[in-house]
């Protein structure tokens, strides 16, 4: 298991995101149990997941186009 | 599939100067959606360009969706005369930005990077802020709900509970 590594702020503080109410409408639609499992990874982990993830979506598209045959 | 492990290695090994953006750097935020590449903005020095085209050259990289066989040859020149790149190489999809819409170049971002350890390197990421400011900038239609996730993520990391109506 690699070490956990956040990584950390550096440099100016960049101003507070102002609020959108278009952004505030697609956020309730955010699941934030899959954030917060995330959260718990590290950031070598978070990207093994992605390319799990990657392969998966691979064999869903060649599993649909054969389907298609 | 993208290679995330071998370009980073790649990338980083060869002394590339460079700041992840894009959904590679969501994902670093913790984001749980799927992106098939891998977006660099690199910075536009001589010798910075010369590494960059030095150890992508094995790679065969070429112009993803251009038809094959057009006369694409990567190396410094074509980098210096280019700006940003998107391409396909044998590790993966790989875009290479000299600039992007509302955060500008290298030096630009520099300063709201973060340094990330990972696959035993470590590599600059744009901080999670910038990168939302600079979705925002972009201004473009498909990324409102990946936005939407990356203010989510704002708010785990600082603590902040979900509004009436979020999860």
């Amino acid at each position: 298991m690699p070490a956990k590594d956040q990584g950390s702020e550096a440099g100016r503080a960049v101003v507070g995101v102002r609020p959108d109410p278009v952004i505030d409408a697609y956020k309730r639609d955010i699941d934030r149990t899959l954030l917060r499992e995330n959260l718990k990874l590290t950031v070598e982990e978070r990207f093994l997941k992605l390319m799990e993830l990657q392969r998966f979506a691979t064999e869903l598209r060649r599993a649909g186009q054969q389907a298609r045959r | 599939m993208t290679d995330f492990a071998s370009l980073f290695r790649l990338l980083a090994q060869h002394n590339v100067e460079f700041i992840l953006v894009g959904g590679a750097a969501a994902t670093a935020h913790g984001s749980a959606r799927l992106t098939e590449d891998l977006d660099i903005v690199y910075r536009r020095t001589p010798e910075n360009i010369a590494r960059l085209a030095a150890c992508l050259g094995a790679h065969h990289p070429y112009l993803r969706g251009a038809p094959p066989g057009l006369p694409f040859r990567f190396d410094a020149e074509t980098v210096q005369r280019g700006l940003n790149f998107t391409l396909t190489t044998d590790l993966g999809a790989l875009d290479l930005f000299g600039e992007i819409p509302g955060g500008g170049a290298f030096e630009d971002l520099q300063q709201d990077a973060i340094e990330i350890k990972l696959f035993g390197v470590t590599c600059r990421c744009l901080g999670l802020r910038r990168l939302i400011e600079v979705k925002r900038a972009a201004g473009r239609p498909r990324d409102l709900e990946a936005i939407a996730e990356l203010q989510a993520l704002l708010d785990e990391n600082e603590g902040q509970a979900p509004t009436k109506g979020e999860s």
